[in-house]
Protein backbone atom coordinates (compact mmCIF):
# COMPACT_ATOMS: atom_id res chain seq x y z
CA UNK A 1 0.00 0.00 0.00
CA UNK A 2 3.00 2.16 0.78
CA UNK A 3 4.25 1.80 -2.82
CA UNK A 4 0.80 3.15 -4.37
CA UNK A 5 0.63 5.95 -1.57
CA UNK A 6 4.40 7.08 -3.31
CA UNK A 7 3.26 6.70 -6.60
CA UNK A 8 0.22 9.04 -5.91
CA UNK A 9 2.33 11.82 -5.19
CA UNK A 10 3.67 11.42 -8.95
CA UNK A 11 1.02 13.00 -10.76
CA UNK A 12 1.38 15.89 -8.54
CA UNK A 13 5.05 16.36 -9.21
CA UNK A 14 4.67 15.79 -12.95
CA UNK A 15 1.60 18.07 -12.90
CA UNK A 16 3.64 21.37 -11.51
CA UNK A 17 6.73 20.53 -13.95
CA UNK A 18 4.14 20.86 -16.67
CA UNK A 19 2.88 24.23 -15.41
CA UNK A 20 6.37 25.32 -15.09
CA UNK A 21 6.53 24.43 -18.83
CA UNK A 22 9.56 21.47 -17.68
CA UNK A 23 11.64 24.31 -16.38
CA UNK A 24 13.46 22.95 -13.22
CA UNK A 25 15.38 24.88 -11.02
CA UNK A 26 19.05 22.68 -10.23
CA UNK A 27 20.20 24.99 -7.62
CA UNK A 28 22.93 22.31 -6.36
CA UNK A 29 22.33 23.09 -2.61
CA UNK A 30 18.58 23.33 -3.64
CA UNK A 31 18.53 19.59 -4.95
CA UNK A 32 20.51 18.29 -1.99
CA UNK A 33 18.55 19.38 0.67
CA UNK A 34 14.92 18.17 -1.03
CA UNK A 35 16.62 14.76 -2.15
CA UNK A 36 17.74 14.30 0.94
CA UNK A 37 14.20 15.25 2.37
CA UNK A 38 12.59 12.84 0.19
CA UNK A 39 15.23 9.92 0.97
CA UNK A 40 14.59 10.55 4.15
CA UNK A 41 10.69 10.72 4.83
CA UNK A 42 10.36 7.80 2.88
CA UNK A 43 13.01 5.89 5.16
CA UNK A 44 11.44 6.79 7.87
CA UNK A 45 8.16 5.61 7.37
CA UNK A 46 9.99 2.33 6.04
CA UNK A 47 11.38 2.01 10.11
CA UNK A 48 8.55 2.77 11.26
CA UNK A 49 6.77 0.18 9.41
CA UNK A 50 9.79 -1.80 10.69
CA UNK A 51 8.72 -1.07 14.09
CA UNK A 52 5.67 -2.06 13.73
CA UNK A 53 6.50 -5.95 12.27
CA UNK A 54 8.84 -5.39 15.31
CA UNK A 55 6.60 -6.13 17.70
CA UNK A 56 5.87 -3.27 20.10
CA UNK A 57 2.94 -1.84 21.35
CA UNK A 58 1.26 -0.06 18.50
CA UNK A 59 -0.14 2.41 20.20
CA UNK A 60 2.95 3.64 22.05
CA UNK A 61 5.38 3.14 18.83
CA UNK A 62 2.36 5.84 16.92
CA UNK A 63 2.48 8.65 19.79
CA UNK A 64 6.61 7.86 20.08
CA UNK A 65 6.97 8.12 16.25
CA UNK A 66 4.14 11.29 15.53
CA UNK A 67 6.54 13.63 18.43
CA UNK A 68 8.92 14.22 15.55
CA UNK A 69 8.33 17.72 14.80
CA UNK A 70 9.44 18.47 18.44
CA UNK A 71 13.23 17.05 16.37
CA UNK A 72 12.84 19.66 13.91
CA UNK A 73 11.94 22.58 16.44
CA UNK A 74 14.99 21.76 18.53
CA UNK A 75 17.17 21.65 15.28
CA UNK A 76 15.83 24.74 13.56
CA UNK A 77 16.48 26.33 16.89
CA UNK A 78 19.78 25.16 17.57
CA UNK A 79 20.89 24.97 13.63
CA UNK A 80 18.79 27.80 11.81
CA UNK A 81 18.93 29.88 15.01
CA UNK A 82 14.90 30.44 14.86
CA UNK A 83 13.52 32.10 17.39
CA UNK A 84 10.44 31.00 19.33
CA UNK A 85 8.54 33.13 21.60
CA UNK A 86 7.00 31.87 25.27
CA UNK A 87 3.75 31.79 23.60
CA UNK A 88 4.84 29.84 20.75
CA UNK A 89 6.66 27.82 23.61
CA UNK A 90 3.20 27.21 24.90
CA UNK A 91 1.77 26.18 22.07
CA UNK A 92 3.86 23.48 20.69
CA UNK A 93 3.63 21.64 24.32
CA UNK A 94 -0.38 21.76 23.65
CA UNK A 95 0.92 20.40 20.10
CA UNK A 96 2.84 17.98 21.38
CA UNK A 97 0.12 16.93 23.90
CA UNK A 98 -2.74 16.88 20.99
CA UNK A 99 -0.28 14.85 18.56
CA UNK A 100 0.19 11.98 21.24
CA UNK A 101 -3.34 12.23 22.08
CA UNK A 102 -4.60 11.59 18.23
CA UNK A 103 -1.87 9.09 18.10
CA UNK A 104 -3.09 6.97 20.42
CA UNK B 1 20.01 -1.29 29.52
CA UNK B 2 18.75 -3.59 26.87
CA UNK B 3 16.16 -1.64 24.75
CA UNK B 4 13.54 -4.14 22.51
CA UNK B 5 14.17 -3.85 18.17
CA UNK B 6 11.11 -1.76 17.95
CA UNK B 7 12.43 1.01 20.27
CA UNK B 8 15.52 1.70 17.92
CA UNK B 9 13.22 1.76 14.56
CA UNK B 10 11.45 4.17 16.33
CA UNK B 11 14.13 6.66 16.97
CA UNK B 12 15.18 6.14 13.53
CA UNK B 13 12.14 6.97 11.98
CA UNK B 14 11.76 10.13 14.60
CA UNK B 15 15.52 11.24 13.80
CA UNK B 16 14.20 11.23 9.75
CA UNK B 17 10.87 12.47 9.71
CA UNK B 18 12.98 15.05 11.95
CA UNK B 19 15.82 15.84 9.93
CA UNK B 20 13.44 16.16 7.10
CA UNK B 21 11.79 18.90 8.25
CA UNK B 22 14.62 21.22 8.84
CA UNK B 23 15.64 20.07 4.83
CA UNK B 24 12.51 21.53 4.09
CA UNK B 25 12.89 24.90 5.25
CA UNK B 26 16.60 24.27 3.94
CA UNK B 27 15.51 23.30 0.34
CA UNK B 28 13.34 26.56 0.10
CA UNK B 29 16.03 28.88 1.27
CA UNK B 30 17.41 27.88 -2.30
CA UNK B 31 14.86 27.08 -4.57
CA UNK B 32 11.01 28.16 -4.86
CA UNK B 33 8.15 25.35 -3.29
CA UNK B 34 7.44 23.96 -6.63
CA UNK B 35 10.62 22.94 -7.71
CA UNK B 36 11.63 21.71 -4.11
CA UNK B 37 8.16 19.58 -4.16
CA UNK B 38 9.63 17.95 -7.52
CA UNK B 39 12.99 16.69 -6.11
CA UNK B 40 11.37 15.82 -2.87
CA UNK B 41 9.34 13.47 -5.36
CA UNK B 42 12.14 12.12 -6.90
CA UNK B 43 14.03 11.70 -3.91
CA UNK B 44 10.86 10.22 -2.22
CA UNK B 45 10.53 7.42 -5.66
CA UNK B 46 14.42 6.10 -4.95
CA UNK B 47 12.79 4.28 -2.39
CA UNK B 48 9.98 2.99 -4.47
CA UNK B 49 11.25 -1.11 -5.08
CA UNK B 50 11.83 -1.55 -1.14
CA UNK B 51 8.41 -0.14 -0.82
CA UNK B 52 6.88 -2.61 -3.85
CA UNK B 53 9.01 -5.96 -2.94
CA UNK B 54 6.72 -8.23 -0.11
CA UNK B 55 3.58 -6.69 -0.63
CA UNK B 56 1.51 -7.69 -3.42
CA UNK B 57 -1.21 -5.02 -4.08
CA UNK B 58 -3.58 -7.94 -5.76
CA UNK B 59 -4.73 -8.90 -2.15
CA UNK B 60 -6.17 -5.23 -1.55
CA UNK B 61 -9.98 -4.11 -2.99
CA UNK B 62 -9.88 -1.85 -5.57
CA UNK B 63 -11.49 0.88 -3.84
CA UNK B 64 -9.09 0.73 -1.08
CA UNK B 65 -6.45 1.04 -3.90
CA UNK B 66 -7.93 4.21 -5.42
CA UNK B 67 -7.84 5.49 -1.56
CA UNK B 68 -4.39 4.74 -1.06
CA UNK B 69 -3.75 6.74 -4.36
CA UNK B 70 -5.83 9.47 -3.40
CA UNK B 71 -4.16 10.13 -0.11
CA UNK B 72 -0.73 9.68 -2.02
CA UNK B 73 -2.09 12.65 -4.21
CA UNK B 74 -2.97 14.64 -1.19
CA UNK B 75 -0.08 14.01 0.38
CA UNK B 76 1.69 15.75 -2.26
CA UNK B 77 -0.35 18.73 -2.28
CA UNK B 78 -0.60 18.70 1.26
CA UNK B 79 3.33 19.16 1.08
CA UNK B 80 3.85 21.53 -1.51
CA UNK B 81 1.28 24.36 0.75
CA UNK B 82 4.06 22.98 3.88
CA UNK B 83 7.27 23.81 1.60
CA UNK B 84 4.82 27.40 0.08
CA UNK B 85 4.33 28.39 3.59
CA UNK B 86 8.12 27.88 4.64
CA UNK B 87 9.56 29.43 1.32
CA UNK B 88 7.23 32.37 2.25
CA UNK B 89 9.19 33.35 5.63
CA UNK B 90 7.62 30.70 7.69
CA UNK B 91 9.78 29.39 10.80
CA UNK B 92 10.49 25.48 10.58
CA UNK B 93 10.23 25.60 14.13
CA UNK B 94 6.34 26.79 14.17
CA UNK B 95 5.23 25.61 10.58
CA UNK B 96 6.46 21.88 10.85
CA UNK B 97 4.59 21.69 14.42
CA UNK B 98 1.74 23.28 13.15
CA UNK B 99 0.82 21.13 10.15
CA UNK B 100 1.66 18.02 12.41
CA UNK B 101 -1.81 19.17 13.86
CA UNK B 102 -3.71 17.61 10.47
CA UNK B 103 -5.70 14.83 12.82
CA UNK B 104 -7.43 17.28 13.70
CA UNK B 105 -9.49 17.97 10.89
CA UNK B 106 -9.65 14.05 10.83
CA UNK B 107 -10.81 14.20 14.34
CA UNK B 108 -13.65 16.86 13.31
CA UNK B 109 -14.56 14.98 9.78
CA UNK B 110 -14.86 11.54 11.25
CA UNK B 111 -18.12 12.11 13.12
CA UNK B 112 -20.06 13.15 10.53
CA UNK B 113 -18.06 11.30 7.44
CA UNK B 114 -17.47 8.08 9.09
CA UNK B 115 -19.96 8.39 11.75
CA UNK B 116 -17.37 7.56 14.49
CA UNK B 117 -17.83 8.83 17.97
CA UNK B 118 -15.27 11.07 19.34
CA UNK B 119 -13.95 9.93 22.88
CA UNK B 120 -12.90 11.95 26.18
CA UNK B 121 -9.72 11.93 25.02
CA UNK B 122 -9.67 12.78 21.34
CA UNK B 123 -11.98 15.65 22.74
CA UNK B 124 -9.31 16.93 24.87
CA UNK B 125 -7.15 16.22 21.56
CA UNK B 126 -9.32 18.40 19.80
CA UNK B 127 -9.28 21.57 22.48
CA UNK B 128 -5.36 21.11 23.16
CA UNK B 129 -4.96 21.02 19.08
CA UNK B 130 -7.04 24.50 18.59
CA UNK B 131 -5.11 25.63 21.19
CA UNK B 132 -1.96 25.14 19.71
CA UNK B 133 -3.04 26.19 16.31
CA UNK B 134 -4.23 29.81 17.82
CA UNK B 135 -1.00 30.25 20.39
CA UNK B 136 1.60 29.39 17.31
CA UNK B 137 -0.48 31.38 15.04
CA UNK B 138 0.76 34.78 17.41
Amino acid sequence: MQFLFTVGTLPVALAILAARHFRLERNIFGVTYSLSNGVLSAAGMMALFAAYRSGGNTSVITAAAALYPMITVALAVVLLHERVTRIQVAGLVLAAVAIVIFSL
Amino acid sequence: MHLAPWFWFVALALVCAGVAGLLQKLSTNHMSAESALIWLVVGFSVLIPWLYFGNPMAKYSAPSLTWVFVGGVLNALGSWALLAALESGGKAAIVIPLTSLYPLIVALCAPFILHESTTKAQGVGIVCAVGAVILLSM
